[in-house]
């Protein structure tokens, strides 16, 4: 015969310890227990246990835990009256933190897709009008050198060299 | 959650073994659950049947568990409290005892992990006589009997003392509550086979300190 405790655990021992299982179980059990002295001495151990635990008495509760109770209740109602006035908000309160969350991904999302950034004005956009213009006063200080005619700085420059 | 490993809400447990094909008729509701949803309509009358009913299993589940008088009470006091302060948002999905145990237990091993990083300077000596006398007040014992009665107790109380607080938890309910392993680990939001492992654990270190007294 193969050791139930060994097959089954010691589930077996604390169940016969509680007095749990049924009679059929017991019974075998039992029998095993005429041939294991290991078992017989773990179930006895066990029973020994729960039997000492029995003897640890119950406290008496105090006479007025009710009222405390109901007192602290009354005093839950008056620091939080204002719930009652919204108890279907109030019971809604746990989607508070989703809704949070759901916003704070809708402008992380918005941040981070440059194609839904609002448009800013580019830095670039007013300077491509001042190189156009002195690139079109080179073209033309150039033009008028090629026609001859002379730069008034650079004549004012020759007639003091003189 | 904590140190132990337990969900730290108030929220109600997950029910695995409830049925999920919608073509079976669901069971009727415990009678505690319909007192809770009553409760959540705002009958508060039947909050005092729940507590009532339940006060004293909580009271000294606490007391086994914190082994004082006075913190027993005021975890129990809180634990009715957030009962009541949840009903607004109670759903009938789980056992009511087991829920209401979750809340015990989370409090209970939340005030052990706390006291243990203060100094135990206490003696349990003044609580001792106060139970001793209540368990003898009706008879006429020996003094040897009271003596040896209270050298018993002490042993059984330091011996569930000195197990580990998930382990307390869990001998406590098994062997106190009379609960399945199923509702303990319901309570203490792990498996059934870790529930097992602990009873393993707790009884064997029982044995080995308590076995003698036989």
């Amino acid at each position: 015969m193969s050791c139930p405790v060994e097959d089954d655990g010691d589930d077996l021992i604390i169940a016969y310890g509680a007095g749990t299982l049924d009679p059929q179980q017991e019974r075998k059990l039992e029998e095993h227990f005429q041939i294991c002295a290991r078992c017989r001495d773990l179930a006895e151990a066990q029973r020994a246990v729960w039997s000492a635990l029995e003897t640890w008495p119950t406290m008496v509760v105090s006479d007025n835990f009710d009222a405390r109770l109901y007192q602290r209740i009354a005093m839950e109602h008056q620091k939080f009256g204002w719930r009652s006035w919204f108890p279907t908000a109030w019971a809604m309160r746990p989607a508070v933190p989703v809704g949070v969350a759901c916003a704070a991904l809708v402008a992380a999302f918005l941040l981070k897709d440059p194609a839904l950034r609002p448009l800013h004005p580019s830095p670039a956009i007013p300077a491509a009008p001042a190189i156009e213009q002195v690139e079109q006063a080179l073209d033309d200080m150039e033009m008028l050198t090629q026609l001859g005619v002379e730069n008034p700085a650079d004549k004012a420059a020759a007639t003091e060299k003189i | 959650m904590d140190q132990d490993g337990i969900q730290t809400s108030t929220a109600q447990p997950s029910w695995d073994t409830r049925v999920k094909d919608n073509s079976i008729q669901p069971a009727p509701l415990e009678r505690d659950a319909e007192l809770m949803l009553r409760v959540r309509e705002g009958d508060q009358a039947s909050f005092g049947l729940l507590l009532a009913k339940h006060r004293g299993s909580v009271v000294h589940f606490l007391y086994r568990m914190v082994q004082r008088q006075a913190v027993a009470e005021e975890l129990a006091q809180e634990t009715f409290l957030r009962v009541y302060k949840s009903r607004a948002t109670y759903e009938a999905s789980a056992k009511f005892t087991t829920w209401l145990f979750r809340i015990a237990a989370h409090l209970g091993l939340n005030w052990i992990r706390d006291w243990r990083t203060e100094s135990r300077q206490e003696s349990l000596e003044g609580e001792l006589a106060e139970g001793t006398t209540r368990q003898f007040a009706d008879r006429t014992p020996t003094v040897e009997q009271q003596l040896l009665h209270r050298v018993k107790l002490r042993e059984v109380r330091h011996a569930i003392e000195l197990l580990p607080s998930k382990q307390r938890a869990a001998v406590l309910m098994h062997k106190y509550e009379e609960m399945e392993y199923s509702e303990i680990a319901n309570v203490l939001s792990c498996s059934e086979s870790a529930v097992k492992s602990l009873l393993f654990r707790a009884y064997e270190q029982l044995r080995s300190r308590l076995a003698y007294m036989e």
